[in-house]
């Protein structure tokens, strides 16, 4: 079997996710550049955590230029790696170091590749459930591809079974999630496109709560008081009931995203919808009208190239 | 998709012939290992022969089987097909002398289970399990990481069940049976058996669960003939019908030859592995135990200082899988 850690050369240590640590590390026998994650399963207690599993399970499954490749996995003592892609970026270090560099062609071409990614991942009906630009990077070519795939996991079109509603970073988690739904779909993911489609175009969160009830008083704030009509089945969710806010009517687009072209607006509101069945799918965003208008979006060899070292 | 899948391209063979070959290599491989003390002619009488290990293996399979209709709480169909699969995976690469199967039954379960998205914790698991349950746990969850290897972290397994309700769907729409959710009963029967045979290793899901309702059909003394070669094969041709035709014959057969070891048979074939087992792998030898120390002391991750030497644990790979390499 090739799949050793002999077959690797580790460079450095890159960071530290919720289960060990990450590395950067050289394939010896190809001199591709990897990330090792490494799994630690001694003090677990029911052995190799589900989320990994799921993250086995999803890269295996999805193999798409804007979704970061699994190459292999090994044990190693009472540990799992996982030789990962390694993507010197990402859209989180793009947003708080390096704005000057999202020009509007640039940000119309990250929403490409994100939306690429999305519609690969629900074509084959995974849902991600935390996107968020901390978990899109980009590698040495500029490409943003979608990663962490920790929370993702197959659904059933039919909605016939209930998950987890404590799932994606607040700031992204689409209100439904907020109530306490435990069954939802794929169009989780689409509020998240949309508020990170928000964030790229203003360098600001869409909605950013403190704590879980911050953020639904924002979104509902902002949003209106959901209706029967703009939001079907809204108060049958399980955590409905256990708080009320004021009444409020939609501020009104414009405000919310100060000086946006109209296209643009219209493609994120077409996102930030209450009732998740009128959400646009990615495949009909990737078809907006924003994506033809003047700027057209960059092309590859435009983008930006992250040389940042980020070994700590 | 299975026609995509990892299922299909490295885990579904061509006949018989190449699952027995693989399975009497790694019983030979093991007496060569671990019988050099011992005259040639008397090997077969202290290991288990290639015919010992098969007839271990489905006795396992029916305690597979079994442990997972008395799972509390019930567990759904596709956990066990999942259960079956990596059972009989594991098995065409490893010796039930190296690997109890007891041991790697309870982890096919466990790992099902999780991969199935049938959330139990390990706790709720082995309370299910007759016996020692904190020394069960630490089983389970030591071979874990052995097992997921051994099936080359395939974890996705693509299961007869799906299909079969999609043949359903379309029977009950397009074709005049009556009343086709009366099938059902000779189909969970048909599909039950299916998992103690190797018609998985050898067929694919769709194949399987054709097989499973045209029997059902003709234990109802219907004939779903028609069906298979005016609607679903209608564009495919001859030669790919003749394929099909052949597939659900052979599985069939294959499901009508299941027959129960003999319990006094198995009672000597346990008797005799108790003796001629891996004592590395048996958690109740000492060399185990010592070997498990080790590799909890030797697995401490510096979170400070050099990071280089941090994924260097050495020479513990080899302690967790023998046999692979």
């Amino acid at each position: 079997m090739d799949n050793d850690v002999t077959n690797y050369t580790v460079i450095g240590r890159i960071g530290e996710g919720a289960h060990g640590l990450v590395f950067k590390a050289k394939h010896v026998p190809t001199g591709r550049e990897v990330a090792l994650k490494k799994i630690l399963i001694k003090n677990l207690e029911d052995g190799i955590p589900v989320n990994v599993m799921r993250e086995i399970k999803a890269l295996q499954l999805l193999r798409c230029k804007y979704i970061i490749k699994l190459y292999d996995m090994f044990p190693r003592g009472m540990s799992l790696v996982l030789v990962l892609e390694y993507m010197c970026s990402g859209l989180w270090d793009m947003l708080h170091h390096s704005q000057q560099e999202l020009t509007l062609p640039r940000v119309k071409t990250y929403a490409q590749m994100l939306l690429k990614g999305t519609r690969y991942m629900h074509a084959h009906y995974v849902m991600h459930r935390d996107l968020k630009p901390a978990n899109l990077l980009i590698n040495h070519e500029g490409i943003l591809k979608i990663a962490d795939l920790g929370l993702a996991r197959l659904y059933w079109p039919d909605g016939g079974r209930p998950y987890s509603h404590q799932v994606a970073t607040r700031w992204y988690r689409a209100p439904e999630l907020l109530y306490g739904a435990r069954f939802y779909s794929e169009k989780v993911d689409l509020w998240a496109v949309g508020c990170i489609l928000a964030e790229l175009i203003t360098k600001q969160p869409l909605f950013a709560g403190e704590s879980d009830i911050e953020q639904l008083a924002i979104v509902l704030q902002h949003l209106g008081t959901p209706t029967e009509e703009t939001w079907p089945g809204h108060s049958e969710l399980p955590d409905f009931h256990k708080i009320t806010f004021p009444e409020s009517s939609p501020t009104p687009w414009p405000e919310l995203l100060p000086g946006v072209e109209v296209d643009a607006v219209d493609l994120v509101k077409s996102f930030i919808m209450y009732d998740a069945n009128k959400r646009i799918p990615a495949k009909q965003a990737l078809r907006h009208q924003w994506f033809h208008n003047r700027p057209q979006p960059a092309a590859l060899q435009d983008m930006p190239k992250p040389v940042m070292n980020k070994l700590k | 998709m299975f026609s995509t899948s990892s299922q299909r391209k490295f885990w579904t063979f061509s006949d018989e012939g190449e699952l027995a070959i693989l399975r009497e290599k790694h019983n030979l491989n093991y007496i060569a290992k671990h019988g050099t003390h011992i005259d040639e002619y008397q090997r077969y009488n202290f290991f288990l022969s290639p015919d010992e290990e098969r007839l271990l293996l489905k006795q396992y399979e029916l305690h597979l089987k079994e442990f997972c209709k008395r799972f509390s709480p019930p567990m759904p169909k596709g956990v066990v097909g999942t259960a079956f699969h990596y059972f009989k995976r594991f098995y065409l690469y490893n010796s039930t002398m190296d690997y109890h199967p007891k041991e790697i039954l309870a982890t096919c379960v466990y790992l099902a289970c999780k991969v199935e998205e049938f959330n139990v914790s390990i706790g709720q698991f082995v309370a299910n399990i007759k016996g020692d349950r904190d020394k069960a746990s630490d089983i389970i969850l030591n071979n874990e990481l052995l097992l997921m290897q051994q099936l080359n972290y395939h974890l996705t397994i693509h299961n007869p069940f799906r299909p079969v309700e999609g043949f359903l769907i379309e029977i009950k729409t397009r074709c005049s049976l009556a009343n086709p959710e009366r099938l059902r009963g000779g189909i969970d029967e048909f599909l039950e058996k299916v998992f103690l045979t190797d018609a998985c290793l050898l067929y694919a899901p769709s194949q399987i669960a054709l097989a499973a309702v045209l029997h059902a059909a003709s234990k109802e003394q219907e004939n779903l003939d028609s069906y298979v070669t005016d609607m679903l094969f209608r564009e495919a041709g001859q030669d790919k019908l003749a394929v099909l035709i052949e597939a659900v014959r052979k599985i069939r057969s294959l499901v009508k030859m299941v027959e129960s070891p003999a319990r006094e048979k198995v009672r000597l074939i346990e008797k005799k592995l108790d003796r001629c087992r891996n004592q590395e792998n048996n958690p109740d030898s000492e060399i185990y135990k010592r070997r498990m120390r080790e590799l909890l002391d030797e697995d401490d991750i510096p979170h400070t200082g050099s990071s280089r030497m941090s994924l260097d644990t050495s020479g513990v790979t080899q302690v967790l899988s023998p046999s692979a390499s």
